[in-house]
C-alpha cells in the first residue's frame, strides 16, 4: 500500500464519512480534518514534482476483460495540490461562522461539505487515471459530482445545473465515441497503445479525435461557444462551493484534454494538418478558440452587475490563457499555461471567498448595492487587492508570471495578432477587476452598513492563506515552475529552464525577486515622503466636495451604475447575445424536431411503432 | 471686535531660521509653491467670464505654473469671481476651508470688495473678508485678464516672499469669521470641517480662536467623526 492508495481510499471514506455525519454540527471541521490528512498524504508524494518516477496504485479493477488502474504523475499531482489546496481552503470557511449563517438560512451545510468531498475524490480518480476507461470513468463522476454542488442550494442554481449537465451529456456523449473508436483501432484502452498508433492515423482521424476531445473536455473548460452555462451555474453556488468550483473544476477539461491531445496525439500532429482554403493549422485555430474564449467572456464580465457573476465569467476567460499557453510548442507558452492553473486557483478561490465575506456580512453582491466597505473589512479589501492584482497580471503578483509567460512564447513564437489578442483580454480584465474593487470597497459606505464589521477568522484564515500564497509565488515563481516543469516533463514537451525568480533561457529572461524589490523600493520611497511630511487628517466621507453641495448620507455620490459608460458609448452595441441567440435557437429547434416526432408517434397507434421496433432489431441481430 | 481692530492684529509670522541650510530649504519650498499654483474650478458671478482667455492660449496662465484643479483638496487657490449671494457664500466657505493649507483667496472683480453694483441688495454679502481671508483684490467691473494675469504675478511674488498667510488669520481668529458667519445664517450655521480641531492639529490656535460665536458652534454642532478602520 503506497501513498496513492493511502490517498484514493482516504478520500474514498471522507465521502463516505461526511455522506453520514451530515446532520452533526461538527460536520464542517470533521471535513476539513479528513482534507487536511489528505493533503498531507499528497505531501508524502511530492517527490513526484522533482522528479521521482510516477506511483502506481496496488490495486486494480477489471470490467469486461478491460483493465482500469490508477496512477500519479508529477501532472496529476500538480493538479492534484490545486484540488486538495483549494477544496480544504472552501472547506475550513464553510466549516466556522459562514457554515452556522447557512444553517441559519435554511440551507444544509454537512451537504456541501460532502458535495466537497464528493467533488474532491472524483477528481483524484481523474487526475489518477492511468488508461482511458479510467479517464471516462473519472470524467462522469467529476460531472455528476459538480452537478450535485451546483444544485444542492435549489433555486436558480438549479436551473442553471440542469443546463450545465445538458452540456455535460453531450459533451461527455462525444468523449465517449471518441473513446470507442480508439478501442476500435487499438482493441484496448491503454494510453500506450493509443500513443503507439497516434503517428500512424490519418489526418481525417486525428482531426475527428481532436474535435470530439475538444468539444467533450471543452464543455467543462468553458470553451466557447459552449461557455454559457458555466458562469451562472458557479456563481449560484453558495459562496465556499462556488470557490472550489470556479479554482479548479473547470481545469479538470484542461487536464483531460492535455492527456488526449497533447500528451497522446501530440502537437506535432495538430501544426501538420492545414485548414483548406485557408493558412490556418488546425492548432492555430485551436488558439484563436481559445483567444476567443479569453476575450468574450472577460467583457461579458465586465458588464457583470452581481459580483459573483463578474468572477465566474472571468474564470471561462482566464481558461482560455491556460489552452493558449499549452497549445504553444514553446516551453515558455507551456509552461505559463500550466502555472496559470496553479496561479489562478489561487486567487479565484480567494476572490470568491471575499465576495462571500462581502455577502455574508451585507446579504448582497449586487454591485450597485455597495460601496465604502474597506473602512469596516480592511483585510477582506487588502485580499480582494491582492487577488485582483494577479487577476490582472500585474507585478508583483503570480499572475503576472504566468501570462508573461505567455505573451513572451507568442512573441518568440511570432503570433503578433494571438499576442494582441491576449492583451485585449487583459485589458478586459483589468477595467472589470477595478469596477468590482470600486463598486464593493471604494466609494462611498451607504448607512446601513455603517455597522458591519470584519468577517470572523474561521473565514479569515483561509482568505489570508491563500492570499499569502498569492505573493509568496509571485515574488518566489520557482517554487512553482520546479512542479510545472516536472509536469511538462511528464507531458513530454520540452520542459522550461528557470530559477527561483523566474525564468532564465535563451527565449526571455524574468527575476521576479529583482522586480518586486525595485518595486517595493519604490514604494518605500513613496512611504517616507508621505511619513515624513505633516501628519494628514482623516475626514468623514460626507466631507466631500461636490461643487459646493452640503453633502448627507441621501445623496449617492458613488458612482457605481452603468460603469465605463464612456468606453461603452463605443463599444456597447458589439455586445449582441449572439452566442445567446444561438444557444436558445438551437434549443428551439430541437423542441420543434421533438414535438414533431411526439405528434408523428401520437398521430398513429404507438404500439404499431413498438411493434415495427421489434421487427427490425430482431431481423438487425438475426441477420 | 471691528474689522479696524482686526487688522491691527500682526500674524506672528515664523521668525527667519538660524540654520542658513534650513533657510535655503525654506526658499527653495516657498519658490516652489508659488510656481505652481492649483486654483479651484469654483467661480462665482460674472467675473468668471475673464477666466477662459486668461487660461487659454491668448494669455496662458499656465507658463506661471497655474493650472484648474478640480477639488478642493489638491487646490492652492480659491477665486471668487463677482458677487456673492448669501447662498452662495454658505458653498464658498464650506468649500474654502475643505481645502489644504496654505491656501489663498483672490477677490476679483468690485463686488468682492464692497458689494459693488449689489450695494443695496439685501441677499448679498458685501464684503468678502468679513468672512473669509482674503490675500488679494483685483478690482475692476470686471477686470480684464492682463489684470487678472498682474494679480496672480503679486500673489506669487507675496508667496515667495512669505508675506500669503491670511489662511493662518483664519484659524487664529476665527471667531470673529464665524461670529460674521453666524450673523448672516443663523446660529445654527455648520460646516462638517472641524475648523478649532484643525488649528490645534496645526498648532495655530490664538487668543481670538475661541470666543462668544465658537461656544455658540460648539453647542449646535453635530460632528461628522470620520470613518475609522474597523477589524
Amino acid at each position: 500500500m503506497n501513498f496513492l492508495d493511502g490517498l484514493l481510499i482516504l478520500s474514498l471514506l471522507s465521502v463516505i464519512v461526511t455522506g453520514f455525519a451530515q446532520k452533526l454540527r461538527s460536520a464542517g471541521w470533521l471535513s476539513s480534518v479528513l482534507l487536511g490528512l489528505q493533503c498531507l498524504l499528497l505531501m508524502g508524494m511530492a517527490g513526484l514534482a522533482y522528479g521521482s518516477p510516477a506511483v502506481s496504485s496496488s490495486f486494480s479493477v477489471s470490467v469486461l476483460g478491460q483493465p482500469l488502474h490508477w496512477q500519479f504523475n508529477a501532472l496529476s499531482w500538480f493538479f492534484a495540490l490545486i484540488t486538495l489546496a483549494s477544496a480544504l481552503a472552501s472547506s475550513v470557511y464553510a466549516a466556522g461562522a459562514w457554515g452556522e449563517d447557512y444553517r441559519l438560512q435554511g440551507g444544509n451545510p454537512g451537504l456541501l461539505q460532502f458535495a466537497l468531498n464528493l467533488n474532491v475524490f472524483a477528481m483524484l480518480l481523474l487526475l489518477a487515471s492511468g488508461d482511458l476507461l479510467s479517464l471516462f470513468v473519472g470524467w462522469e463522476l467529476v460531472s455528476w459530482a459538480s452537478l450535485l454542488m451546483m444544485v444542492l442550494a435549489g433555486g436558480a442554481a438549479g436551473r442553471f445545473g440542469l443546463r450545465y449537465i445538458v452540456y455535460a451529456t453531450a459533451g461527455a456523449m462525444a468523449v465517449m465515441t471518441g473513446l470507442v473508436m480508439i478501442f476500435q483501432l487499438t482493441g484496448s484502452f491503454q494510453f500506450a497503445d493509443f500513443a503507439a498508433i497516434a503517428p500512424s492515423l490519418s489526418n481525417a482521424q486525428v482531426v475527428t479525435f481532436t474535435l470530439l476531445f475538444v468539444f467533450g473536455f471543452g464543455v467543462k473548460m468553458g470553451l466557447l461557444p459552449f461557455h454559457l452555462w458555466q458562469a451562472d451555474a458557479y456563481a449560484e453556488t453558495p459562496g465556499p462551493g462556488a470557490a472550489f468550483l470556479g479554482a479548479i473544476s473547470s481545469r479538470m477539461g484542461l487536464f483531460a484534454m492535455l492527456i488526449l491531445v497533447i500528451q497522446l496525439i501530440g502537437l506535432g500532429r495538430l501544426i501538420n494538418i492545414e485548414v483548406p482554403y485557408s493558412f490556418f493549422s488546425l492548432r492555430d485555430v485551436l488558439m484563436w478558440v481559445a483567444a476567443f474564449t479569453i476575450i468574450f467572456p472577460t467583457f461579458t464580465a465586465m458588464r457583470q452587475n452581481d459580483a459573483r457573476l463578474l468572477l465566474a465569467w472571468h474564470g471561462i476567460g482566464q481558461g482560455g490563457y491556460m489552452l493558449m499557453g499549452l497549445l504553444m510548442v514553446n516551453p515558455l507558452g507551456s509552461a505559463g499555461g500550466l502555472m496559470h492553473v496553479f496561479n489562478y486557483a489561487s486567487y479565484q478561490a480567494v476572490l470568491f471567498l471575499v465576495v462571500t465575506a462581502v455577502i455574508y456580512r451585507t446579504r448582497t453582491a449586487d454591485l450597485n448595492q455597495l460601496g465604502g466597505l474597506v473602512t469596516r473589512m480592511p483585510l477582506s479589501f487588502l485580499m480582494m487587492l491582492i487577488c485582483i492584482i494577479g487577476l490582472a497580471g500585474i507585478p508583483p503578483m503570480n499572475g503576472f508570471v504566468s501570462k508573461w509567460l505567455i505573451y513572451r512564447s507568442l512573441i518568440v513564437e511570432g503570433m503578433p495578432l494571438l499576442f494582441v489578442a491576449s492583451v485585449v483580454g487583459t485589458l478586459g480584465t483589468i477595467l472589470s477587476v477595478y469596477k468590482l474593487i470600486h463598486n464593493t470597497f471604494l466609494g462611498q459606505l451607504r448607512l446601513e452598513h455603517e455597522q458591519i464589521r470584519e468577517v470572523p477568522w474561521s473565514m479569515m484564515i483561509p482568505m489570508l492563506i491563500l492570499s499569502a500564497v498569492v505573493f509568496i509565488t509571485g515574488f518566489l515563481p520557482g517554487i512553482v515552475l520546479d512542479w510545472v516543469a516536472s509536469a511538462q516533463a511528464a507531458l513530454g514537451i520540452p520542459v522550461l529552464e528557470h530559477t527561483l525568480g523566474g525564468v532564465e533561457s535563451p527565449s526571455g529572461n524574468l527575476d521576479m525577486i529583482w522586480i518586486c524589490s525595485v518595486l517595493f523600493g519604490g514604494f518605500a520611497v513613496g512611504a517616507l515622503v508621505f511619513y515624513s511630511g505633516n501628519k494628514s487628517r482623516r475626514v468623514h466621507q460626507l466631507d466631500n466636495y461636490a461643487g459646493g453641495h452640503f453633502l448627507t448620507a441621501d445623496d449617492r455620490y458613488h458612482y457605481s451604475n452603468n460603469f465605463y459608460a464612456g468606453l461603452m458609448h463605443h463599444i456597447g452595441h458589439w455586445y449582441r447575445g449572439t452566442f445567446q441567440w444561438l444557444e436558445s435557437s438551437l434549443g428551439s429547434a430541437i423542441s420543434l424536431l421533438s414535438a414533431a416526432t411526439q405528434m408523428l408517434f401520437n398521430s398513429f397507434h404507438p404500439a404499431l411503432f413498438l411493434l415495427l421496433a421489434a421487427t427490425l432489431s430482431l431481423l438487425f441481430f438475426a441477420g | 471686535m471691528t474689522q479696524n481692530e482686526l487688522e491691527k492684529i500682526e500674524i506672528s509670522t515664523q521668525p527667519k531660521r538660524t540654520n542658513p541650510l534650513a533657510n535655503v530649504f525654506d526658499d527653495l519650498v516657498r519658490f516652489c509653491r508659488s510656481r505652481s499654483m492649483f486654483m479651484l474650478h469654483y467661480c462665482t458671478g460674472c467675473g468668471a467670464i475673464e477666466l477662459p482667455p486668461a487660461m487659454t492660449s491668448r494669455f496662458d496662465m499656465e507658463r506661471l505654473g497655474i493650472q484648474p484643479m478640480v477639488t478642493p483638496r489638491q487646490a492652492d487657490i480659491l477665486l471668487i469671481t463677482g458677487y456673492v449671494s448669501i447662498k452662495t457664500l454658505k458653498r464658498v466657505i464650506l468649500t474654502y476651508e475643505q481645502m489644504g493649507s496654505p491656501k489663498y483667496v483672490i477677490g476679483i472683480c468690485s463686488c468682492t470688495v464692497n458689494g459693488g453694483m449689489y450695494w443695496q441688495s439685501y441677499a448679498t454679502a458685501k464684503k468678502l473678508d468679513e468672512y473669509l481671508p482674503v490675500d488679494l483684490y483685483i478690482a475692476g467691473c470686471m477686470p480684464r485678464p492682463e489684470a487678472v494675469m498682474e494679480g496672480m504675478q503679486q500673489l506669487m511674488q507675496k508667496i515667495k516672499t512669505g508675506e500669503a498667510d491670511s489662511w493662518k488669520k483664519y484659524y487664529s481668529h476665527y471667531d470673529y469669521y464665524l461670529g460674521n458667519q453666524q450673523q448672516l445664517f443663523g446660529n445654527n450655521w455648520q460646516t462638517p470641517t472641524d475648523i478649532i480641531g484643525e488649528a490645534e492639529s496645526y498648532q495655530l490656535m490664538g487668543p481670538q480662536t475661541l470666543g462668544e460665536h465658537t461656544k455658540i458652534l460648539q453647542q449646535v454642532q453635530k460632528p461628522l467623526e470620520p470613518l475609522e478602520m474597523k477589524l
